[in-house]
């Protein structure tokens, strides 16, 4: 480090304040869990929820579990609580990525049409009725030779759809933003920008064909575009995490490239960076975690977007630590979410909790809004 | 003279021309079969729209509503009368009123009323409440309904399907519902007891959910497998785990 001591005192006050922040949210995140285990229809004590969850990790308590109680417990709540945090995490983490690389302050997985494909995907398959059940179940048979019928489970076809059309949205995405960026091929910003609201809103249109086509099916289709983890249980986890996984690790390993893009692509060329691979690679990761997030979970908006605008004020733009705070806190954000989906409504009936966090998250977003005016006046 | 693009039974009427679906007939081609009765089932709003359509080009609509045995059989007789043939209604009506009564006579020689659970919807679970025919086929058939929603329809969670804790576990397949999961093929509802038990059921939707003679028939083939120690007059063909059907459970 070749910055005068003042300099470095303030960095190590940074540093201090980030790992705080971190921390913070780790232990919220932690003790959040535990605590959303006990939550639900379902009457249970929180000696009962403990003992379940101590039950399911193989410590013997001596007090028997009562067998519903144990699945509700586990089964149920602990596994939504997995899925719905790494959901949001992957859409907080994805979310600032596409702001970064697009240097555009409104982008999320919507913008470049991932979600709309994922929406797409699905919707072709609750229509065509491999998303679930028997119909799924045979063609899951017939692939049996292929890794596909393992990976898909008892999640049913549906997720995989929704992947897939989440992958073929951004490549068609990518492939309009390459014809268009000119005779060197690369791709600028407003044309990806441009392409992705292209692509979204022909898919769009493509989901009203299909919901008028099969209204039978209507209600299926925009239950599932709304997003909700009703019935999902560990299946979807271990469908989702490979890529997950993947994803965070490609946009972790090339942070540093999207603090230099963020500046801009001719300072970033400056700096010699090869502005045209670092961009793809980060929004194949960006779009690999948004992907499978909506491929699980339908869709959910606001995450993407008020968590990492809520960080860059606490932890400052650099990517580095602005992108693992995104993902603990989108985490931990769209775990409360959808303890209020499953828990607010009497008599046991749910919201979908992308309706409660668009709820939340809009009204916030016009206070995080008006706060950054107030400090720039 | 003309049907709905989900009207199959009898399966006469197939041969009949479509006139669009249910929830939006093509007013053309209802117009185009110059009709001089329409008849149309009461249910969600938006349903009113073509039938005020309809009287707006003077045809003569009738709208029915029919969420308990009484009022359907109130319909079949207004039909009758409607279509000149009130005599083979009023014939109809007596016939599925006595085969009721012979149902109830059984029933009430039963002991033991199961808490059934009637799946409309999954995996978007949504399940029969207490207003409606499947409430009644239930409650005619000796059981209970364990949904405690007033409305026709409730929308459940997995984790309020387990505290209700379901004797009998009944899934409906039809349009509603194309590709249900068996019972046993969800991990998660292990723990209720119509699961322990191998309780769980597939039921015709056009039998269960459809107002109609075929009620009956569901009432029949429901009090057989809620109480298998009466003698069963079911017609209707049960799709149990054990049975021998080829329906696989």
């Amino acid at each position: 480090m070749t910055t005068g001591a003042r300099d470095s005192r303030a960095q190590g006050r940074d540093l201090r304040t980030k790992v705080l922040w971190i921390s913070l949210i780790c232990a919220a995140s932690l003790v959040s869990g535990i605590v959303a285990c006990g939550l639900g229809s379902f009457p249970s004590t929180p000696a009962q929820t403990l003992n379940a969850l101590l039950q399911a990790l193989g410590v013997r308590s001596g007090q028997p579990v009562d067998p519903a109680l144990s699945v509700v417990v586990v089964d149920i709540r602990l596994a939504r609580v997995a899925l719905a945090w790494l959901t949001g995490a992957a859409l907080a983490t994805a979310g600032c990525v596409f702001q970064g690389v697009l240097r555009n302050p409104l982008a999320d997985a919507f913008t470049l049409g991932v979600s709309g494909g994922a929406a797409f995907g699905a919707s072709v398959a609750i229509l065509t009725g491999v998303g679930s059940g028997l119909a799924g179940g045979a063609l899951v048979d017939n692939l049996g030779g292929l890794s596909l019928g393992g990976l898909a489970g008892s999640a049913g076809l549906l997720p995989l759809f929704a992947l897939a059309g989440a992958l073929l949205a951004l490549g068609a995405v990518l492939a309009l933003g390459r014809a268009g960026g000119g005779p060197s091929g690369g791709m600028n910003r407003e044309t990806l920008v441009l392409a992705g609201i292209v692509v979204s809103t022909f898919l769009s249109a493509l989901i009203s064909l299909l919901k008028s086509l099969d209204e039978e099916s209507v209600s299926s289709i925009v239950f599932w575009i709304m997003g909700s983890f009703q019935g999902r249980g560990f299946e979807h986890v271990r469908l989702a995490l490979p890529y997950m996984a993947v994803g965070l690790g490609l946009v972790l390993w090339r942070a540093r490239e999207l603090d230099l893009l963020a500046l801009g692509e001719g300072q970033a060329r400056l700096l010699g960076l090869n502005a045209g691979r670092s961009r793809l690679w980060l929004l194949i990761g960006a779009s690999l975690l948004s992907g499978a997030a909506v491929a699980v979970s339908g869709v959910i908006g606001f995450v993407g977007l008020v968590v990492p605008h809520l960080l860059r004020l606490v932890v400052g733009a650099g990517h580095r630590t602005l992108l693992p705070a995104s993902a603990l806190l989108g985490g931990l954000l769209l775990l409360w979410s959808d303890v209020l989906a499953r828990s607010i409504l009497p008599g046991g009936a749910e919201l979908p909790v992308g309706v409660v966090t668009a709820l939340v998250g809009g009204p916030f977003f016009c206070l995080l809004l008006g706060k950054r005016f107030r400090g720039q006046a | 003279m003309a049907r709905t693009n989900a009207d199959s039974l009898p399966a006469s009427i197939t041969r009949l021309p479509v006139i669009g679906t249910h929830m939006r007939p093509n007013i053309e081609a209802v117009l185009a079969q110059r009709p001089d009765l329409v008849l149309q089932m009461a249910g969600r709003k938006e349903a009113s729209l073509p039938v005020e359509a309809l009287r707006k080009h003077g045809v003569r609509v009738a709208v029915f509503h029919a969420a308990t045995f009484a009022e359907l059989f109130s319909v079949i007789r207004r039909v009758g009368v409607l279509t000149g043939s009130t005599a083979q209604a009023e014939a109809m009506v007596r016939g599925l009123e006595a085969r009721l009564a012979v149902i109830d006579a059984r029933i009430s020689a039963t002991t033991g009323r199961p808490k059934a659970l009637f799946e409309v919807r999954s995996p978007n679970m949504l399940a029969a409440g207490q207003s409606g025919l499947v409430d009644e086929i239930i409650r005619r058939a000796g059981g209970v309904n364990c949904v405690a929603d007033a409305a026709k329809f409730s929308r459940l969670s997995e984790e309020e399907v387990i505290r209700l804790a379901p004797e009998a576990y009944l899934i409906q397949r039809g349009p509603m519902n194309p590709a249900p999961l068996p019972l046993n093929e969800r991990p998660r509802l292990r723990a209720i007891p119509a699961a322990v038990s191998g309780k769980a059921w597939f039921v015709d939707e056009q039998k269960y959910s459809r107002p109609g003679p075929r009620n009956v028939d569901a009432v029949e083939e429901l009090a057989a497998l809620l109480h298998p120690e009466i003698k069963s007059p079911a017609k209707g063909r049960a799709t149990t785990k054990h049975s021998k059907n080829k329906d696989k459970q």
